[in-house]
């Protein structure tokens, strides 16, 4: 089901499949994959609403990957599957419906996306948007209510919570100068958060001109009635709040 | 009373052409409260017993107002969930709702066995348990549309409602069982003579915190 039934097995998860390849120093390998619905889905409260990005993301010996688009499903699972290491893949149950433009390579048979490599999904000069999953279509829709007001976003769809590609984020926190994090999971402890701090440890420090700025899920418990949930999710209107913030305009 | 009856009904039952009379108004069925018997009384099968001398009594005894009673209460139930069905197939009740029409027997039965002082805690079929146990319907079918009229406010939906001794409404399959154990180690604790009910299917059986339960217990 959802990760959310994870946390009854989450013991297996973390202390039989993450660790045993480094415990029995490399002679034992879990070549597993688990993969399933996490985050916010539509009206089912609080049990079943939680992001477990951060939760898996912590655990050396895990993979984490958060697909988008659908080329980024098929071809994570692929790599996921080859992999000789627990994957834990982070699908989006709003997405499943979602249909996405496939490029013939995309289509091919052995079609697989590297884990640990982060895609630019839109090419900008102003800001930096990093994001996972769902998020990443929000700040899409982001990007073109601000290129009317002449703001260029650049969009990286992180693809790989663990190991993550902070180089690219690096690369374009270099040409931008800015930075927003956005996330569906909670703000503590994040991948907002995480990306934040190694942005501040590297390189790409010295070219921010303004703090970075984290959109996340409210700090709550996911609420059930309608107007309730939807704020307590990342809309666009707070991606583009959270932009201005960043340039100050 | 009863010979009369029966005379009235047979002379229905020939029919018009037998009689051979005018047409006139017969009494077809008649009933009084005297006919009604004031209680029933049911033969319940022995339990298994297991370090016990002595198990519940084998017969219970049921008067008519409580029969009455729990026949109100169970047809209000029905009715809040064939409601809340149709509220859920017009998509005004949103996300989950696991319905309890069918089942209203359980709760009824189970509320007429304990005490308002005692708890309970179940799975997320919760519906009927939130109204024996003293939510009223407006409050539930607020709380299922997300309004803050709600028990909880909007903030909690079908499976997680909570009152007075009633500990929900527990989404995860299995995840009541240790909670209902700790609420009746709690009961134990404080001596006040009360108990815990912790109910649970066959598929939360098969989880793993039920099985630690039936381990370490």
């Amino acid at each position: 089901m959802t990760f959310n039934f994870s946390m009854q097995a989450i013991d297996q998860v973390i202390n039989s499949a993450a660790k045993t390849c480094y415990m029995s120093a490399g002679s034992i390998s879990v070549p597993i994959v688990f993969r399933g619905p996490n985050g916010a889905a539509a009206g089912v409260a609080a049990q079943h609403s939680q992001c477990f990005a951060a939760w898996y993301g912590h655990c050396p010996g895990l993979k984490v990957v958060s697909p988008w688009s659908s080329e980024d499903a098929k071809g994570l699972l692929k790599a996921s599957i080859r992999d000789d290491n627990p994957v834990v893949m982070l699908e989006s149950e709003l997405l499943y419906g979602v249909p996405f433009e496939m490029s013939e390579q995309a289509q091919s048979k052995d079609f697989v996306i590297p884990i640990g490599k982060a895609k630019i999904e839109r090419q900008g000069t102003h800001v930096t948007l990093v994001a996972h999953s769902r998020p990443v279509g929000h700040c899409m829709e982001a990007a073109a209510v601000l290129a009317k007001e002449g703001v260029e976003c650049e969009v990286i769809n992180l693809r790989t919570i663990r190991p993550m590609d902070i180089e690219t984020v690096e690369a374009s926190v270099a040409k931008t100068n800015h930075l927003v994090t956005v996330e569906g999971g909670w703000p503590q402890f994040g991948v907002g958060a995480e990306i934040c701090a190694r942005i501040m440890e590297g390189p790409a420090f010295n070219y921010l001109d303004a703090p970075a700025v984290r959109v996340t899920g409210a700090d709550v418990p996911m609420p059930y009635a309608k107007i309730l949930e939807d704020n307590s999710l990342p809309q666009v209107k707070d991606i583009v709040f959270a932009v201005k913030k960043a340039l100050n305009i | 009373m009863r010979k009369m009856l029966l005379a009235a009904l047979s002379r229905v039952l020939q029919g018009p052409a037998a009689a051979g009379r005018t047409a006139s108004r017969v009494m077809v069925a008649s009933r009084n409260y005297g006919d009604f018997a004031s209680e029933a009384t049911f033969e319940i099968k022995p339990c298994d017993l297991h370090r016990l001398e002595k198990g519940p009594g084998t017969t219970a005894v049921m008067t008519r107002e409580e029969g009455l009673q729990y026949y109100k209460t169970m047809q209000t139930i029905r009715r809040m969930e064939l409601k809340s069905d149709q509220l859920y197939k017009q998509k005004i009740i949103r996300g989950f709702c696991h319905l309890y029409d069918g089942q209203e027997a359980c709760c009824v039965g189970i509320e007429a066995a304990i005490k308002p002082t005692d708890h309970v805690i179940t799975a997320y079929r919760a519906h009927g348990f939130t109204f024996t146990r003293g939510v009223s319907v407006r409050e539930i079918l607020t709380e299922l549309t997300g309004r803050k009229g709600g028990c909880a406010k909007g903030k909690g939906g079908s499976m997680h409602m909570y009152t007075k001794n009633f500990y929900g409404g527990n989404g995860i399959v299995g995840a009541q069982v240790p909670l209902g154990a700790g609420v009746a180690l709690a009961c134990k604790y404080f001596g006040k003579n009360e108990i815990c009910i912790a109910l649970y299917g066959d598929g939360a059986a098969n989880q793993l915190c039920t099985a630690h339960l039936s381990m370490t217990s």
